[in-house]
């Protein structure tokens, strides 16, 4: 079962971010290796009873054309559900559990973060604060539901480039996107939380799809393969929660990636920090914008799968220097270089005081 | 269509894994290519040698890449919050760890070649994080691999004859467990040779045992998911 979750303070963010810290240094360790990415495999082979396509294959969704038709008039999470367990041999409650776990993972992450803190490079650390803080004292003009998808991407993106324990949805980099879309829609529209896990099935079922074809990382192909796959499967799994059928699921993942395509992946100093960590907070927003719109009835124009295809090609066209490498776009802006140096001469100063440090330690042994 | 992966990707490998941060390709990637490496050698490793393939090494350091291989080759899970720490650890453990850039050919931009030894064994991987946490490890020990951590899997060396493949696949056949794929390379006709053969569900030790009594069979290792 879904344990109901809600962060201390009541239905709002409003806590005491110490108070939080502290309670939550007994759960890292707690959750440090129940989980091992994925549950252990079953023997043999799952029953014969979960074949549903005529031929009696198992079921492998290949493309959002195929999901279309198998999943049109059904719950798509149990097709999702049914196609990973003939295909990778975990039980539908297996996933579910993990998923649930998963989500509880995300709200401890968005607890810790809500509070702020200097990240590893130092570029980035006070965001979620200064939202949390302009939220609770009511200085917010944007709808709740917004501040909060806002907020808790800022959160969850705060505490990955902390090192701290994130769920990557698909991406660590684009971590904070699917969180900051589902859990304020979970607290602001009161979704049951179980309805919430099944649409992180729905997130993954269409992040997979999405990876038959293309690779997911900025390496590959820019901040599109990230931020952009992340608020597709967001908006995929909004429109679900909100009561959307399985087609206006793929519309929303078709409309919101095909607003982030060209997307470049250009991270100051080769960190995880600027512009990832607030580029989160705009993306939970843009796939919201695409939930509402394939709600609404609103349907994309260019389907789903050739949306991906479009995806990979501007991919392959992207110049090396915008892919992840931080030789182009914001990482070499007068900004960008002067950090990137500094980054460069900090990581030379600690290779040398290792290695002063060493010949101390051997020309004492020597003496000895 | 542009790449299609052999393999569908599950939900839960979309998403998760839970990690300790910054970077899924850089961190959670990393972690687990170091965890390969350690889940071979199968016991406490006394040295560690990653050479970084320079897209890599250029972007590492602000990643705790360096801290991740480490971590995964000492044994942490990647969403292990000791995993900022690891390298720390290992010193305490003993551990005498380098870092070094070594182009690696025309590989994924974050690749990395690892040379673990302990006290008995040693094992060099090269392998790529390719993002989302997956990896793909191309070179066992010399021998070409397509080893991903999402599925057990028996790795196996042994020296190349006729039968060796029928006599192995009757050992899991008769565990009527299902052979997902299965991949072999040599060093020549009749040397020294290596198979991969991922498979649904775990054999039993007495089937990993049979096969490791068969003629010829060097060694056999296995691999359950690599977490």
């Amino acid at each position: 079962m879904v344990k109901e979750r809600r962060l201390p303070g009541g239905r709002t963010a409003g806590f005491q971010p110490a108070a939080m810290l502290d309670a939550d240094a007994g759960k890292m360790r707690r959750y440090g290796r129940l989980e091992a990415g994925a549950p252990p495999g079953l023997v043999g082979m799952p029953a014969s009873g979960l074949r549903i396509n005529g031929r009696g294959d198992f079921l492998m969704i290949e493309s959002f054309k195929h999901l279309a038709e198998v999943a049109r008039d059904r719950d798509a999470s149990e097709v999702f559900l049914e196609a990973d367990a003939q295909e990778h041999g975990v039980t539908a409650e297996e996933i579910l559990a993990s998923l649930a776990n998963r989500r509880e993972v995300m709200w401890e992450c968005i607890g810790r973060g809500l509070g702020g803190g200097t990240s590893m490079g130092k570029l980035v650390g006070n965001e979620a604060k200064l939202l949390n803080e302009a939220f609770l004292a009511k200085k917010t003009f944007l709808d709740p539901l917004m501040v909060k998808a806002e907020l808790y991407a800022l959160s969850v993106m705060g505490e990955n480039s902390r090192m701290g324990v994130i769920v990557a949805a698909p991406t660590a980099g684009a971590g904070g996107v699917v969180p900051g879309m589902l859990l304020a829609l979970e607290e602001e529209r009161h979704v049951d939380p179980a309805k919430t896990v099944r649409a992180l099935v729905i997130a993954g079922g269409f992040g997979s799809i999405i990876a038959l074809t293309a690779s997911i990382s900025g390496a590959a192909g820019g901040c599109q393969n990230e931020v952009g796959v992340a608020c597709s499967m967001g908006a995929a799994a909004a429109t679900y929660m909100m009561g959307g059928s399985t087609l206006q699921s793929i519309h929303a993942a078709a409309l919101a990636l095909k607003n982030t395509l060209g997307l470049v992946c250009d991270p100051v100093g080769g960190l995880v920090e600027v512009p990832c960590v607030k580029r989160n907070a705009f993306f939970s927003v843009h796939g919201l914008t695409a939930a509402q719109l394939a709600l609404a009835g609103v349907e994309s124009f260019i389907p789903m799968d050739e949306v991906v295809e479009a995806m990979v090609r501007i991919g392959r066209q992207m110049p090396r220097g915008l892919r992840e490498t931080a030789e182009g776009g914001l990482a070499t802006t007068a900004t960008g270089c002067e950090v990137g140096q500094r980054i460069k001469d900090e990581a030379n100063q600690r290779r040398a005081d290792k290695a002063a440090e060493r010949e101390r330690v051997a020309s004492e042994r020597k003496a000895h | 269509m542009a790449i299609r992966h052999d393999r569908k990707i599950s939900i839960l490998d979309v998403m998760g894994p839970v990690m300790v941060g910054p970077s899924s390709s850089h961190t959670a990637g990393t972690a687990r290519l170091g965890r390969v490496a350690y889940e071979i050698l199968d016991e406490d490793p006394t040295e560690l040698l990653f050479f970084l393939h320079p897209p890599l090494a250029s972007t590492y350091r602000g990643h705790g890449s360096d801290f991740a291989l480490v971590g995964g080759a000492i044994g942490l899970n990647v969403d292990d919050p000791r995993i900022p720490e690891a390298i720390r650890i290992a010193e305490q453990m003993g551990v005498k760890i380098d870092f070094a850039e070594e182009d690696l050919g025309d590989v994924h931009p974050n690749s990395v070649r690892i040379e673990a030894r302990g006290p008995t064994r040693k094992v060099e991987i090269l392998g790529s994080s390719i993002g989302g946490g997956v990896i793909e490890v191309f070179r066992i020990d010399g021998f070409q691999s397509r080893f991903k951590g999402d599925s057990p899997t028996l790795l196996m060396f042994y020296r190349d004859r006729p039968g060796m493949i029928h006599e192995v696949t009757k050992v899991i056949a008769d565990e009527s467990i299902n052979i997902a794929s299965l991949m072999c390379s040599r060093s020549g006709r009749g040397k020294e040779a290596f198979m991969q053969i991922d498979v649904d569900s775990p054999p039993s030790s007495t089937a990993v045992g049979a096969i490791a009594a068969l003629t010829d069979v060097t060694e056999v290792r296995f691999l359950d998911r690599i977490p």
